[in-house]
């Protein structure tokens, strides 16, 4: 499918180029706006940032499977992300990890058939003394316990249930 | 002792509370002096990088050559991802300014237009949080050409976040110059250090976030003031992450120097259930474990904690209690290694899988003793042998921790076990065995 | 000059230069992967790493600049340990393919592994899986697990073929190399990939296979498709040609060669359309005779022509050797100076990198020897104008396929009483031509070639003719050649009974009563060396394996006499 950005993103993009004496540093902005908006990084959308960066398409190839935020295939509404890394592993990171994955019947990389949710074990967030922790797209959840957890998820699938009852 | 860093002022992160309070006049004071007067203050005050090397800050700035034709760069290091840090998000959070200011007397001291603040990609809340404060410095004529007028100098800098996408290793200084450069996060070898040829091929300086927002105290109070706080050869006080088997984790302001005992017990509220420590990793994963047994008068300064065998790194302290699993928490530091090896360099990009594969099947129950002498052996490979300080960090873990823990690793391990062997093939010229006698 | 120490050794080096460049210009070889003189340095590799004194920890060598009076240690126990882990940590995750692998016998981790390495394994582990087989591009093929990700093909496709069409993805032991998905590596230069990749990560899709480096033999010579004259290895197994690979030579290919020059300049040598012992037309049809039959002929009918009727055309692939020949055959034996060669010019075939646009090994070299019409004789278009009004009425052309070139040339030929041909294959002239002899090609004879920028360089032979023996003549041998038996599968290859052009005109000239007294190329050569200023004072050995470059300012006095 072909991706073309829409003309606010490309005036975001022209922007971040501006903070720098080349235009190639813009691509790791670049991506993010093109996940932001196509969800996730297809070869057309990496194309469409090497033409626009006016860089070759295999530079931009070669960043996105280099950083592991930038997300080849189209990931869940909420993106889950557990920590399991060691200040959260001493502080129940892997129970709360083992638990996400039952309760979503997912593994690591994995995406909910309805597209509703993805699960993602992730290395350290920085949030290790406020451990354990999961973030869900770019929000932090930390102090956590299975109960608080359980309290998220359940929260999360009401707010789905409430959209799709409108 | 009062906080250098952190200070209980309420709402400091915001540019009108902090301006209240003195912000941005050390900056004015900067640019009354010359850029020599600010770099020899702050090598005088003893300040040392709050990265995990521990390298003198002036002394570093000091490698900016004076003429070049090319523009200069400030790089500020706050890709944070060095397991049991997360310090620098403190400062973005609650003194966003400081570390701005900071960033502009540097800039200045070493002759950039331009600081780029490199942020891990996971911190979108606090990324957030520091652009607004640096709009509001622009927009109150801190920071940009606007700066002329506030301050009645000719200099003049920029400062812009630099958004991280997922990998460690853009800590790493050279690899964060390159991952700013929009490529892959690939060390550069070195030399050429950054200070002759960095960003774009330009001078460059990095600088830990921590260690910049020290900078405008040093230049308000005096480089005299500064250098007597804490452990003499590594002044300052520093933010204590500390996390794992603690009553109150979370991060102190201390000065170095402060007992690793008292950052347990004092601080952070010893240990729950009041069980033993069986083991602390000073400065976050990469860093040498000290054992539980051997804390006792242990302080926490570059200094000090090397004479322990250990290192300060970035100061994220981990503490693990006796009945924490000590090969699934070695594994764990391993995985996050071969997980975050960029490949580039051979002892690291293997190295790094062998060490997990090795925990891993410890873990099964399919080690024996001789594994642990390869694991230190393989460490021992690594150490020393790669582009950057990531072979390092991977190695220094796992030998260390098998080292120290000699007698825990061994109880986990069979004495001997037989493994169907896949590669013994070209071991016959080594061991020149007769070929009748070649088993397998 | 400033100077360093090597295992005890001074060595003299050149400011700038790096421990590796300066050691391998001293003739010490540092052992290396990723390093290669022609590329950027990566220094990803660390087997190069080195003990240098002073320095807290070993340093590689391929990027550490050499300072006066440093001291390096390239077989310290520190800096032998380092050497035994990069082996040990790239042969944990290295398939052992070895049998299969075409870059056995060629490969520096197979030489390392036995050069350098412990010779044990302690890694008892699953290994990496990879992508296997995958073609980067029509004509290389991708081993995932056989890389061992020194960046040099990234490098080259870069630096070199200024077309960057590789790229590393995915990030530590999963790192491997790709093309962008949907897209080829399929610049001029591709296969240069082959060559540099250390170990068998890269093959030749071509060549895949096929033998096994040691079954082969290697004979130094030169590509024959553009006069760019790249240095090139034949390399042969059972009198086959069944590879060729670029030869560095600085000065005219650096380390390359291009793909058409790799894969399109050799298969006609043992192509089913050769030429086997001359022909003669009789009743229409080409028949096969005998030498001396066939030299009679040519001399009787030949003679039955006034010079004036008479034009001979030389040949911009042939040798300067076959060529001088030509040029006295018909100057001195049949006594016209109706003389010239063709030229082969496609302006779309250049590049600013090693292509050229003349598309033939020799022209130079066929102009130098003499090889163009004397003062009232006509050149190659006034030849054809000329035949075309039945003024010449017989032709002897060497080694060019005149209608393939130009397919209305065929309607004139045709007009022609006589035309006797030199060729290596059958083609569109031959099939008309009166008498054929079978001309040896450039992979089975000895001669020179002049590149277009006046570099004067040896071919040898590589395949054997009839006429030729591979031991006696001094040919390169592989173990087959050496060793094999009429039982071995690879030891029966054809050998065709065609000679070089220079050994038939000679033959005919004698027919016709004009002896040259030549019984090697190189005899011919030291008259041309003695006779034409351009090659004064030259012979094989000075022109060596790196060939002699010609002065300009001689060159051009040459050209324009």
């Amino acid at each position: 499918m072909e991706f073309k950005f829409t003309q606010e993103n490309l005036n975001r993009i022209e922007q971040e180029t501006k903070k720098y004496p080349v235009r190639k540093p813009a691509v790791m902005a670049a991506l993010y706006i093109a996940q932001e908006q196509n969800g996730y990084i297809s070869y057309e959308v990496m194309k469409e940032v090497a033409t626009v960066l006016g860089i070759t398409e295999e530079e931009v190839l070669g960043v996105v499977t280099f950083y592991t935020m930038y997300h080849q295939k189209p990931m869940g509404k909420y993106h889950i992300q557990v920590c399991t890394n060691v200040s959260c592993m001493l502080r129940g990171g892997y129970e709360i990890w083992n638990q996400i994955k039952e309760k979503l019947g997912l593994d690591h990389m994995a995406v909910s058939a309805d597209q509703k949710f993805s699960l993602e074990e992730v290395e350290c967030m920085g949030s290790c003394g406020t451990a354990p922790m999961i973030a869900i797209n770019e929000d932090y959840y930390e102090n956590l316990s299975k109960e608080k957890v359980e309290e998220i998820l359940n929260g999360l699938s009401a707010t789905l249930s409430k959209e799709e009852g409108v | 002792m009062e906080k250098i860093l952190l200070p209980d002022i309420k709402n400091l992160h915001l540019i009108d509370v902090y301006v209240s309070n003195g912000g941005y006049n050390a900056a004015k004071k900067a640019f009354t002096q010359t850029p020599d007067d600010i770099i020899d203050q702050v090598k005088k005050s003893g300040l040392r990088g709050r990265g995990g090397a521990a390298f003198l800050c002036g002394l570093k700035w000091s490698f900016m050559p004076k003429t070049t034709d090319k523009p200069k760069y400030l790089c500020i290091n706050g890709d944070e991802s060095e397991p049991g840090s997360f310090k620098d998000r403190q400062i973005f959070e609650f003194n966003p300014h400081q570390m701005i200011e900071g960033a502009i007397i540097t800039c200045y001291a070493i002759g950039a237009k331009t600081a780029y603040v490199y942020i891990r990609g996971e911190y979108h809340k606090w990324i957030k949080l520091l652009q607004k404060a640096i709009d509001d410095a622009y927009a109150n004529g801190f920071v940009g050409e606007k700066m002329k007028e506030t301050f009645g100098t000719n200099f003049f800098c920029d400062i812009f976040i630099h958004k991280g996408a997922g990998a460690y290793i853009c800590g790493e200084e050279s690899s964060l110059m390159n991952s700013l450069e929009g490529k892959r996060g690939y060390p550069r070898v070195k030399p050429p250090f950054p200070a002759q040829n960095g960003l774009w091929g330009c001078p460059t300086t990095i600088n830990n976030v921590e260690t910049i927002a020290n900078v405008p105290k040093i230049i308000e109070k005096g480089w005299e003031w500064f250098s007597n706080i804490g452990h003499p050869k590594h002044p300052g006080t520093l933010l204590f992450g500390v996390s794992g088997h603690v009553n109150k984790p979370g991060v102190y302001e201390l000065p170095t120097g402060t007992l690793l005992t008292d950052i347990i017990y004092k601080y952070a509220g010893g240990v729950p259930n009041n069980k033993k420590v069986l083991c602390v990793i000073p400065g976050g994963t990469s860093m040498p474990p000290i054992r539980g047994d051997k804390l006792e008068g242990v302080r926490m300064d570059a200094e000090s904690l090397k004479e322990v065998g250990s290192a300060i790194g970035t100061g994220g302290v981990i503490v693990m209690d006796e009945d924490t699993d000590l090969v699934k928490v070695l594994a764990r530091i391993a995985h996050f290694y071969h997980h975050e090896s960029c490949g580039q360099c051979t002892p690291c990009r293997e190295g790094t899988g062998w060490l997990e594969k090795i925990l891993k099947r410890i873990i099964a129950g399919k080690g024996s003793v001789s594994d642990l002498d390869l694991l230190i052996t393989v460490a021992n490979q690594i150490e020393g042998n790669t582009i950057c300080a990531l072979g390092e960090a991977a190695a220094w873990p796992v030998k260390f921790m098998v080292e120290r823990f000699r007698d825990y690793f061994e109880q986990r391990v069979s004495k001997e076990i037989s493994l169907p062997v896949a590669n013994k093939v070209h071991s016959m010229r080594q061991t020149a065995v007769p070929l009748a006698d070649v088993k397998n | 000059m400033p100077k360093i120490f090597i295992d005890g050794k001074e060595i003299e080096f050149k400011q700038g230069q790096t421990i590796i460049e300066a050691a391998k210009d001293a003739g010490i070889d540092i052992p290396h992967f990723c390093w290669h003189p022609s590329l950027s340095v990566s220094g990803n590799c660390r087997i190069c790493l080195v003990e240098v004194e002073k320095m807290p920890k070993l340093v590689i060598a391929c990027s550490t600049i050499a300072a006066e009076g440093m001291v390096v240690y390239t077989q310290s126990q520190k800096t032998l340990a380092a050497r035994n882990a990069v082996m040990e940590f790239l042969l944990i995750n290295h398939p052992l393919d070895c049998p299969i692998c075409d870059e056995a016998g060629e490969c520096k981790l197979q030489d390392y592994a036995y050069e350098h390495s412990i010779g044990e394994s302690r890694f008892v582990e699953e290994k990496v899986k990879k992508e296997k087989r995958v073609p980067l591009g029509p004509r290389v093929m991708f081993d995932g697990e056989r890389c061992i990700s020194c960046s040099r093909c990234i490098r080259f496709c870069d630096e070199i073929a200024k077309d960057p069409e590789l790229t590393f993805v995915q990030r530590g032991d999963r790192v491997t190399i790709t093309t962008y998905p949907g897209e080829v590596m399929d610049n001029p230069y591709s296969m240069n990939v082959v060559d540099i990749c250390p170990v068998g990560a890269l093959t030749n899709t071509d060549f895949r296979f096929k033998a096994r480096v040691w079954e082969m033999s290697a004979t130094k010579s030169i590509c024959n498709g553009c006069a760019r004259g790249c240095n090139i290895d034949i390399w042969v197994r059972n009198n086959e040609i069944l590879r060729l690979t670029p030869r560095h030579n600085e000065s005219v290919n650096s380390y390359w060669m291009c793909d058409h020059g790799r894969l399109n300049t050799f298969k006609f040598v043992n192509d089913s359309s050769r030429i086997d012992s001359p022909h003669i037309r009789k009743e229409g049809q080409l028949v096969k005779v005998g030498w001396d039959e066939a030299f009679a002929e040519a001399s009787s009918r030949l003679k039955s022509f006034s010079k004036d009727e008479i034009a001979v055309i030389g040949s911009a692939f042939a040798t300067c050797e076959d060529n001088y020949l030509v040029a006295r055959f018909a100057k001195s034996v049949l006594g016209t100076g109706h003389l010239d060669f063709i030229h082969h010019n496609d302006p779309s075939f250049e590049d600013d990198i090693l292509r050229r646009s003349d598309r033939t090994p020799n022209s130079l070299g066929a102009k130098l020897v003499g090889v163009r019409p004397s003062k009232n004789g006509l050149d190659f278009n006034s030849i054809i104008k000329a035949i075309s009004e039945r003024r010449i009425k017989a032709l002897y052309l060497v080694e060019d396929d005149t209608i393939q070139n130009d397919p209305e040339i065929e309607n004139i030929l045709a007009k022609l009483d006589l035309l006797v041909v030199h060729s290596t294959n059958y083609n569109k002239t031959t099939d008309i031509a009166d008498i054929v002899f079978p001309a040896s090609t450039y992979a089975e004879k000895n001669g020179t070639f002049v590149n277009f920028d006046g570099m004067i360089q040896r071919i040898k032979p590589a395949v054997s003719t009839l006429e030729a023996d591979r031991a006696l003549e001094g040919m390169a041998m592989s173990r087959l050649d050496k060793f094999g038996t009429r039982w071995d599968r690879w030891a029966q290859g054809v050998k065709f009974d065609a000679r070089p052009t220079w050994r038939i005109i000679s033959g005919l000239s004698s027919v016709m009563g004009y002896k040259f007294k030549y019984n090697m190329a190189e005899e011919v050569f030291k008259d041309i060396a003695s006779g034409i200023t351009s090659f004064n004072h030259l012979d094989y050995d000075i022109i060596g394996e790196q060939g002699f470059k010609i002065k300009a300012s001689v060159l051009e006095k040459e050209i324009l006499e």
